[in-house]
């Protein structure tokens, strides 16, 4: 049999390269994005690039500031499908304030150029950005030990020394808290993610009782 | 009883298309005749012996042409433009129309799905249709995925070999026609027998989830049925068990594969023929151990969470809207081939096969909902609101114990459910083409 195998590190080291987090990533193309600029887009489109782009700079026009610290992050930016504004283009924009641990979605009507609705909480969970992702493997990286495991793994996989956290075949998924120990007890209201990471030769790194604390910058051991 | 009207435009227009195997276009501006004649093109665009019915399967006699569904107001049409259009007419006749979207959060999603009987008129079915959750539990208990992050984020590239007879939409859509067996066989006395062959319209994408690629497919039947369904592929995530939480896929007893269960959510935001009367129904039917059975409705006034019966099945009646039989016109969910998984105490989600709630906006994922001024999870959006909207949630388990054959790459699972027309047309809607 062939299944995906599980990879294990040993040890090794390397020097951790950040690769350079955008704040306004969701402003690139993402695939959502409607390719064709041909025509203006129908009211059923998906959002354009454009839109997507001029959506994120009306959300975070306020909170330039704050974003210029990473203290808040514009996650990304998805069409509006309130089927009672279906004739207007309108989207969400998914915003991360790590400073008061809340989620805030601002509705951007792109027709009027301004947001129109705000919604905010704590302990809502969305799913990680790309920055979010890149981000957790780089603070995993960073951690002693797993760097070091990582580091090995990725040498001995790929028959080079690891750059950066971007060698990493990445796939964060937001953490569900359940009893976990007690570190993991901080999820309930942090920004917490699991990591997947690929390895060059189709392999996978051993992340299944990790999860990264985004909002406190720590490394959990998931207990159980 | 309801009378039946067709507008003869509408008539000579449906009949125009089915001879020149172009769609019925009315008042179609410059930008979308360009549009409506590449969808004739593919609505063509059948595998090769398969194509409009041959002539062995035509039925001997025609079968008394029955008038088409009431017709209220015409549905709106989809609102999105090419590539996000899929306007396809089945071999048989039958039309589908819906705009698809490849949304960050929940990947491959379609918006105002309408349905065409062959011969009838358009009637709309879903305003919106995707996925709401993946929940992976494994069976020692831990870990427990929820593999819906931003599926947008990571749809696999489809190359055309992924999209047989087909086109892509993009890298990441594949929209294609396929044969389904048959609509139907019917011996006769002293004749050849009666049958026709049925088509699939199919939509999906894939994705890359960790270890797990998922494709993600709905397809429309030309007899108007809907199969929402997910293939689990790619790799197992080799996680080793004691024998009790799993099965031995390597050589000899040297690892035991952990099995685990995939729930997978769809949320289905019916709309059927217009936002407005639209009314969820259970049925069951009394009777174990008896000669007679009985059929018990019940009508849902309320949000509702319901699980599933060996002969359960709901519908989503418009209750204004009729067929030419006078009958309500209403579309029918079956959810019996979950293998039914109930989670802890924190997993309340995992508890019930089908949730109904009354729409609304925000309500998007089946857990982690990713909005602060709606409930967290599926199991919280079923409260006791009245239902004048209703939105359903079906819940589809597959319970995943590895075999030798899950070896790399892993073969396709399926789980899956249907939606069917119950009452949409008067007649066997595979037949209603021959009338014309
Ligand atoms: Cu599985």
């Amino acid at each position: 049999m062939g299944r995906g195998r599980t990879a294990v590190a040993l040890a090794g080291m390397g020097v951790l390269a950040l690769a350079g987090s955008l704040l306004l990533a969701a402003g690139d193309q993402g695939p959502q994005a409607a390719r064709s600029a041909l025509r203006p887009p129908a009211p059923g489109d998906p959002l354009t690039g454009d839109e997507i782009a001029r959506a994120g700079e009306i959300a975070s026009a306020t909170l330039r500031t704050r974003m210029s610290t990473g203290r808040v992050e514009l996650l990304y930016v998805e069409r509006d499908d309130d089927k009672a504004a279906a004739h207007l283009r309108r989207a969400d924009a998914y915003i991360y304030d790590y400073g008061t641990d809340r989620l805030i979605v601002r509705t951007v009507d792109l027709g009027r150029g301004e947001v129109v609705a705000e919604s905010a909480g704590r302990g809502v969970r969305p799913p990680p950005s790309r920055t979010e992702e890149a981000r957790a493997a780089e603070l995993l990286l960073a951690d002693p030990g797993h760097g070091k495991r990582i580091r090995a793994a990725y040498a001995e996989a790929a028959g080079r020394p690891l750059r950066s956290a971007s060698d990493l075949g990445l796939r964060a998924l937001v953490y569900t808290p359940r009893r976990h120990g007690a570190a993991a007890a901080a999820c309930r209201t942090h920004r917490c993610v699991r990591l997947f990471a690929r390895l060059p030769d189709g392999t996978w790194l051993d992340t299944t009782r990790i999860a990264v604390d985004l909002s406190a910058k720590k490394i959990i051991a998931l207990e159980w | 009883m309801v009378t039946v009207r067709l507008p003869l435009t509408l008539l000579l227009l449906a009949l125009a298309a089915g001879l020149a195997g172009v769609p019925a276009a009315g008042g179609a501006t410059a930008g979308r005749e360009t549009r409506e004649a590449r969808e004739a093109r593919e609505a063509r665009e059948v595998p090769s012996g398969t194509g409009t019915a041959p002539a062995g399967t035509v039925p001997a006699r025609a079968v008394p042409p029955r008038t088409a569904p009431a017709s209220r107001t015409a549905p709106a049409r989809p609102a999105c433009g090419a590539p996000y259009l899929v306007d396809r007419r089945l071999p048989n006749g039958a039309r589908w129309r819906l705009c698809w979207e490849m949304r960050t959060i929940e990947g491959l999603t379609l918006t105002d799905v309408a349905y065409t009987p062959a011969g009838g008129r358009e009637t709309s079915v879903l305003r919106s249709t995707a996925l709401a959750q993946i929940h992976v539990p494994y069976d020692s208990g831990e870990p427990r995925f929820h593999d819906i992050g931003t599926l947008g984020e990571i749809a696999v590239p489809l190359q055309s070999a992924d999209c047989p007879g087909g086109q892509r939409r993009g890298q990441y859509v594949c929209v294609t026609t396929r044969p389904r067996g048959h609509a139907y066989l019917k011996s006769r006395f002293e004749e050849p027998a009666l049958s026709a062959q049925g088509h699939d319209l199919a939509v999906y994408s894939a994705f890359q989830v960790g270890w797990y690629t998922y494709l993600v497919e709905w397809a429309f039947s030309d007899d108007g049925a809907i199969t929402p369904r997910v293939g689990a592929t790619g790799s197992l995530s080799g996680f080793t068990a004691e024998t009790g939480h799993g099965w031995p896929t390597g050589t000899g007893g040297s690892h035991v594969e952990q099995s685990h269960s995939h729930n997978i959510f769809w949320r289905l935001d019916f709309d059927v023929d217009g936002r407005e009367n639209d009314v969820v129904e259970q049925y069951d039917f009394t009777g174990s151990g008896t000669a007679a059975r009985t059929l018990v409705r019940t009508r849902f006034t309320k949000e509702t969470r319901a699980v599933n019966g060996r002969t359960r099945w709901w519908r989503v009646v418009d209750t204004e809207s009729r067929n030419a039989d006078g009958h309500p016109v209403s579309w029918e969910i079956n959810n019996s081939a979950s293998a039914q998984y109930r989670g802890p105490r924190d997993e309340a989600f995992t508890r019930a096969d089908l949730y109904v709630s009354q729409y609304r906006a925000c309500e998007r994922l089946a857990t982690n909902n990713p909005s602060p001024d709606c409930a967290p999870s599926v199991d919280r959006y079923a409260g006791s609101e009245r239902l004048t909207d209703p939105v359903l949630w079906v819940n589809v388990s597959y319970h995943h114990v590895a075999r030798d054959e899950d070896a790399d790459p892993m073969p396709v699972h399926w789980q899956g459910f249907r939606i069917t027309p119950r009452d949409v047309t008067a007649e066997n809607p595979h037949l209603r083409s021959r009338a014309r």
